[in-house]
């Protein structure tokens, strides 16, 4: 049974900011996965290494001192070259829902949650009427586990949980294919985390054509509802894997995912000697390379992605499975 | 950095702005060089005596003889009109001055002192800061009988207000700093370090306060002028002669009002470019503009 | 609410004792006379000992801070004096002309608000834009140009060489009664220079409020949700760059203030502003110690007025806190 073509194939995708006095910073350099429908791709890296640019790119919205390369196919259309009025009329809440990070801060705070809801709804939907955008705010808020009571408040009165909650309803108002959460368990505890993921993993449960590309630096939280798993180092995707063969046996193959999961607390619990490197000073080589405990001369050089790692020592697995992305590659 | 992405190809994202601060510096130096020249440079050049009554050529329109026209009495205005600046900006610069002089004393005293006093200063402050400054000043001059010398005081009873807040505000953090500390544990007193340290770190922001604050002296004393408050007709300041063109504009002639109107709006354009240029060089992040 | 009001009536208070009392000061430190002022040109010819006695009379002799006091006491009763100028009592110049006064600036207000919030949603759209260069520089310019200037300007143009609006005064010359048609006519031009002379501000204040707006995290969450351009503009920037300007209106009362005392003049308009200068030039003390005092008073409602809205509009602050 072939399965259906990805959602979105992102390829050679780079993202530099000019800064004043011509100094460049590769935010994102190279990127390339794919998020296919039904499935939940985690993106993960620590602080810093550009994950929150990526998703902006994805969208449209990155600041205007920014320059593009590369390719976010999304069906038929280049995300990257599709001009404003593209993205603002056809993907945008339409095609790709961004359930963004500190979800309290991007609404408007003079305003209700369910004034801004209710906007959203009429403009992706077309719902007309006091009544049925009335309706319609409580269904999308129940969609999301928001209490409809809540529905009055301004953001700054929301707790963490319910803003995450108000952001996903918004998100979904639209009926988006495909899901972005942008680093959705920050400032919840572990309970909320764990049942935050959860709903999110049940939206695109409900309707096997939905994704989800959920952009976390919590492991714990990949672990427990990813499908694949992609991560990213200063800038670049240096790992492209299934999750279970990632979290469980036999385990990542780049050093620095092994580090990674090394240094949660129930496991190892040793974390990476040293800090990654300033995006606008990037080594030649292996942008890794100064903290792996596996590097050698050949490092100087940047390894590519290649199969599913970017590494020039990968650790090997015991049993060379016939893992799905190298067939599909 | 190896740039990996060689051969990529890169699109801008957004239109990147042009910065205007370039452009702003120019054209404010430009008026500013217009107003410095016209102020020192014409009268020595010019052949006419401002005051030469012509009374056959009077309230003639912009002619190549007189480029700004003619007056009610037949005086070249483009003369009229550099004298009077000549005055406003000598009246606006001793107003400004004086101000400065009276609220650095002020501020610098609340900020110094601190405790009751300060707060007894700033209620002080805030009482006469409730009351609108041309009002102030027209009562002032009322009371004191039109001159030169009520005029001056007049524009400085009502703006050495934002200068003492500035200057208490900026004591008040300099007196956190380590090197105060210092001296106070060294044995000075209070007076001392008032004025060996703490006078000197303030200077230069009284000072700039000074120099923005001469157009707005200028505006003042021309608006007493106008209302036939302020200078006397013989030393004839731009706002004078705004006011005695009131009765010729009735008739149609437009260039006795117009005139010493832009010889006001000239220098205040260009102290406030440069002012915003300058607050922008030294502190890039704050809304240079909004200091209105 | 009702205790930030009392709080601020409270703070008035020791802030008009001290204006009212600066007055009398002021006026006991000038060679303002009130004798020779009330005596007019009789004065020159009068002896000391007739001097004298007026003095005595008008209850002038007496240190200023009695004065002041005498003064205060029947301020607050409603007897604020009798103004020579006028030939009438003072509270009877207030109120005749009060009206005519709060007319000019209402009208002059709302215009500078609307016309300027236009502009700086405008200007803040596309920064750097042809249209932001331009109306950023006309609001410098016009920032830097006085009042009466552009008044006298605008009665050229308008009254003199188009023809449309009178150039002064509150009815037709020829006309014997205050019809509503005329007032508005008259008002016009005006209010159309006070306006003028306001906008500035409001453009520059609302264009750097929906700048900032738009370039922040709210905005960009409603642009994510795929909301058209002009709604993301009016809904969420404009609302959010407004609320600085909403809570800094009531501190223009001041520049408003001040403008019309200077438009009135210009046009003739019969309001107390006007009425202020007529003072000044003729040293009507009661009449400009009445009117010094109103328009504290009104500066400080302004900025009652600036916190009122502020805590009603900014659903974060609660009004008992402030």
């Amino acid at each position: 049974m072939t399965r259906p073509g990805p959602l979105l194939t992102v390829r050679g995708l780079s993202v530099r900011f000019l800064m004043p006095g011509g100094r460049r910073i590769a935010a994102v350099t190279d990127a390339r996965f794919e998020v296919a429908p039904g499935e939940c791709l985690a993106l993960i890296g620590e602080s810093g290494c550009g994950k929150s640019v990526l998703a902006s790119a994805l969208l449209g919205l990155l600041p205007a001192n920014t320059e593009t390369a590369g390719s976010a196919r999304l069906g038929d259309l280049d995300l990257l070259t599709a001009g404003e009025r593209t993205l603002a009329r056809t993907v945008r809440g339409r095609r790709i829902g961004l359930i963004p990070q500190s979800p309290a801060a991007h609404l408007t705070p003079l305003r209700t949650v369910r004034s801004q809801l209710e906007e959203t709804l009429a403009e992706l939907t077309g719902v007309r009427g006091r009544a049925a955008l009335r309706e319609a705010a409580e269904r999308a808020a129940q969609r999301a586990a928001f209490p409809p009571d809540h529905l009055d408040r301004h953001p700054h009165q929301l707790s963490g949980g319910l803003a995450q909650r108000a952001a996903t309803a918004l998100a979904l108002a639209g009926d988006p294919p495909l899901l972005l959460a942008d680093e959705p368990t920050t400032g919840l505890d572990r309970p909320l985390v764990e049942r935050t993921v959860d709903e999110l993993r049940r939206h695109i449960e409900a309707d096997r054509d939905r994704a989800l590309l959920m952009i976390t630096h919590d492991l714990a939280a990949a672990e427990r509802i990813a499908d694949r798993v992609a991560v990213m180092y200063a800038g670049r995707i240096v790992e492209l894997a299934d999750a279970a063969a990632f979290f469980g046996t036999p385990g990542p193959r780049h050093p620095y995912s092994r580090g990674l999961l090394d240094a949660l607390p129930d496991r190892a619990f040793t974390p990476i000697p040293g800090l990654p490197p300033e995006l606008g000073d990037l080594p030649a080589g292996c942008a890794f390379a100064p903290r792996c405990p596996r590097a050698d001369t050949s490092c100087t050089e940047l390894p590519p992605l290649a199969g599913s790692v970017a590494c020039h020592h990968p650790v090997r697995p015991p049993v060379p499975a016939a893992t799905p992305e190298n067939a599909r590659a | 950095m190896a740039d990996t992405t060689a051969g990529a190809v890169w699109r801008p994202h957004g239109t990147a702005r042009r910065s205007t601060h370039t452009l702003r510096l120019r054209v404010s130096a430009a008026l500013m060089g217009v107003t410095v020249l016209a102020v020192l440079l014409v009268p020595p050049l010019a052949q006419l005596d401002q005051q030469a009554v012509d009374l056959a050529a009077k309230l003639q329109p912009p002619t190549w003889a007189h480029p700004f026209g003619t007056d009610d009495v037949g005086r070249d205005l483009l003369l009229r009109c550099v004298y009077g600046l000549r005055v406003s900006l000598l009246v606006g610069v001793v107003a400004a001055l004086t101000a400065t002089v009276i609220g650095t004393a002020v501020g610098a005293t609340a900020g110094a002192l601190g405790g009751r006093t300060d707060r007894a200063v700033m209620r002080l402050v805030d009482a006469v800061a409730s009351v609108p400054h041309l009002l102030l000043g027209v009562f002032i001059v009322a009371m004191f009988r039109p001159g030169v010398w009520p005029v001056v005081i007049s524009v400085a009873l009502t703006h050495w207000l934002s200068t003492a807040r500035i200057v208490r505000a900026e004591i008040l953090s300099l007196r956190s700093r380590p090197c105060i500390d210092a001296a106070v544990s060294g044995g000075a007193s209070r007076w001392r370090v008032a004025v060996r340290h703490l006078l000197p770190g303030v200077l230069p922001q009284a000072g700039l306060a000074a120099v923005l604050m001469v157009p707005h002296a200028m505006w003042h004393e021309s608006a007493l002028s106008f209302l036939g408050l302020g200078l006397p007709t013989h030393t004839a300041s731009l706002g004078t002669l705004i006011q005695t063109a009131r009765g010729s504009l009735l008739a149609g002639d437009w260039w006795p009002t117009l005139f010493p109107g832009l010889f006001l709006v000239v220098p205040t354009l260009a102290v406030a470019g440069l002012a915003g240029v300058w607050r922008e060089r030294i502190n890039p992040r704050r809304r240079s503009e909004l200091m209105l | 609410m009702g205790r930030l009001v009392a709080r601020r009536a409270l703070h008035a208070v020791p802030v008009l004792l001290v204006v009212t009392f600066g007055v009398f000061a002021v006026a006991a430190a000038s060679p303002f006379d009130p004798v020779k002022a009330y005596a007019g040109t009789a004065a020159l010819g009068a002896d000391q000992e007739t001097l004298d006695r007026l003095r005595e009379n008008l209850g002038v002799d007496r240190p200023f801070t009695a004065r002041w006091w005498d003064w205060l006491t029947g301020a607050v009763t409603g007897d604020l004096g009798h103004s020579a100028v006028m030939r009438q009592p003072v509270a009877e110049v207030i109120g005749e002309r009060l009206v005519w006064s709060t007319l000019l600036c209402a009208v002059a207000f709302t215009a500078a608000v609307l016309l300027g919030t236009l502009l700086g949603v405008l200007a803040a759209r596309r920064p750097g834009s042809p249209t932001d260069r331009t109306v950023t520089s006309l609001a410098y310019t016009l920032e830097a140009a006085p009042v009466f200037w552009i008044a006298l300007l605008a009665i050229w143009l308008f009254a003199l060489k188009l023809d449309v609006l009178p150039a002064g005064g509150l009815t037709d010359t020829a006309s014997e009664q205050v019809t509503a048609q005329q007032v508005l006519r008259h008002v016009l031009l005006p209010a159309g220079v006070l306006a003028v002379s306001q906008l500035p501000w409001f453009t520059l204040y609302v264009r750097q409020g929906v700048g900032d707006a738009l370039a922040e995290d709210p905005v960009r969450g409603a642009r994510a949700r795929g909301l058209a351009e002009r709604t993301v503009l009016l809904g969420h920037a404009l609302r959010s760059g407004l609320l600085p300007v909403l809570t800094l209106i009531g501190s223009r009362v001041p520049e408003l203030i001040t403008g019309a005392l200077l438009v009135e003049t210009v046009f003739s308009w019969p309001g107390i502003a006007a009425a202020t200068v007529t003072a000044a030039t003729a040293v009507d003390f009661p009449l400009l110690a009445a009117l010094t005092t109103l328009a504290t008073a009104a500066v400080l409602a302004g900025n009652l007025l600036a916190d009122l809205l502020y805590g009603l509009t900014d659903p974060r602050v609660k009004l008992s806190e402030m």
